[in-house]
């Protein structure tokens, strides 16, 4: 089982201002599972409404893919630097 | 080890049987008994397996030569994450994997999205492991670099 990201690391800066963000993500988890858990029920009755048209199977397993797909994020990186140094843009999950 | 291995190698320590008999059963029983075959099979199985795809792009050097190169571009791309994003395929309603089969056949791809399966994929990913690209400058330096590791 793989663990979501703990921290998000967003840095922007250049000449003029920076900006730094280094958000702790495991703090909010927990408050994301409470929700998933209370919109379990609606989510249950939109597959039923939405399986005739084909759209169920995505509202019904879309939730627990998107969790995957951020559970994979961990680890993530990208940093791009202008060539004159001055510029930074780094988003990194950890 | 597989059992009679064991069982050679418990004579030998019991002195039932001396060092050359052991080496010549062990020999018998199909496996190495060490040495460079061995070792080239443990290496096998013990290379890493790859966890990233790395993409880094280094500007071209100073007009004065004097400064060192620096990456400008840096991304690490883990792996899971593009397992987990090649799994949302199966969220493509039928109508809509129409048109994407309609538009890659446009473009002279003739196959159907549905028919994809999962090992194929999996064996894409693992196939990463020994991609390795690099663009090179007319200076010879290596300006961009795709790779795993």
């Amino acid at each position: 089982m793989m663990c979501p990201p703990s921290i998000l690391r967003v840095r922007v800066h250049n000449q003029r201002w920076h900006f730094g963000l280094w958000l702790p993500l495991f703090l909010i988890w927990p408050f994301v599972l409470v929700f998933g858990l209370v919109l379990w029920p609606i989510l249950l009755v939109s597959t039923a409404v939405f399986w005739g048209k084909g759209w169920g199977k995505l509202v019904l397993l879309g939730g627990p893919a998107l969790l995957g797909l951020l559970c994979a994020m961990r680890g993530l990186n990208v940093e791009v630097k202008q060539p004159s140094e001055e510029t930074l843009i780094l988003v990194s999950f950890r | 080890m597989t059992d009679n291995q064991r069982r050679i190698l418990e004579m030998l320590a019991a002195k039932k049987i001396s060092v050359e008999e052991a080496e010549r059963l062990l020999a018998l029983t199909g496996q190495p008994t060490g040495g460079e075959t061995g070792a080239f099979e443990t290496a096998q199985v013990q290379k890493p397996k790859p966890k990233y795809l790395r993409v880094v792009v280094t500007p071209p050097k100073a007009e004065n030569g004097s400064e060192a190169r620096t990456g400008i571009v840096n991304v690490r791309v883990p792996l899971t994450l593009i397992r987990a994003g090649l799994k949302l395929r199966a969220f493509i309603p039928p109508d809509k994997a129409d048109q994407v089969n309609e538009a890659l056949r446009s473009k002279g791809l003739d196959f159907d999205v549905r028919n994809i399966r999962d090992e194929d994929l999996e064996q894409l990913v693992d196939a990463l492991s020994d991609l390795e690209v690099e663009v090179s400058d007319e200076e010879g330096a290596k300006a961009v670099r795709v790779y795993v590791e």
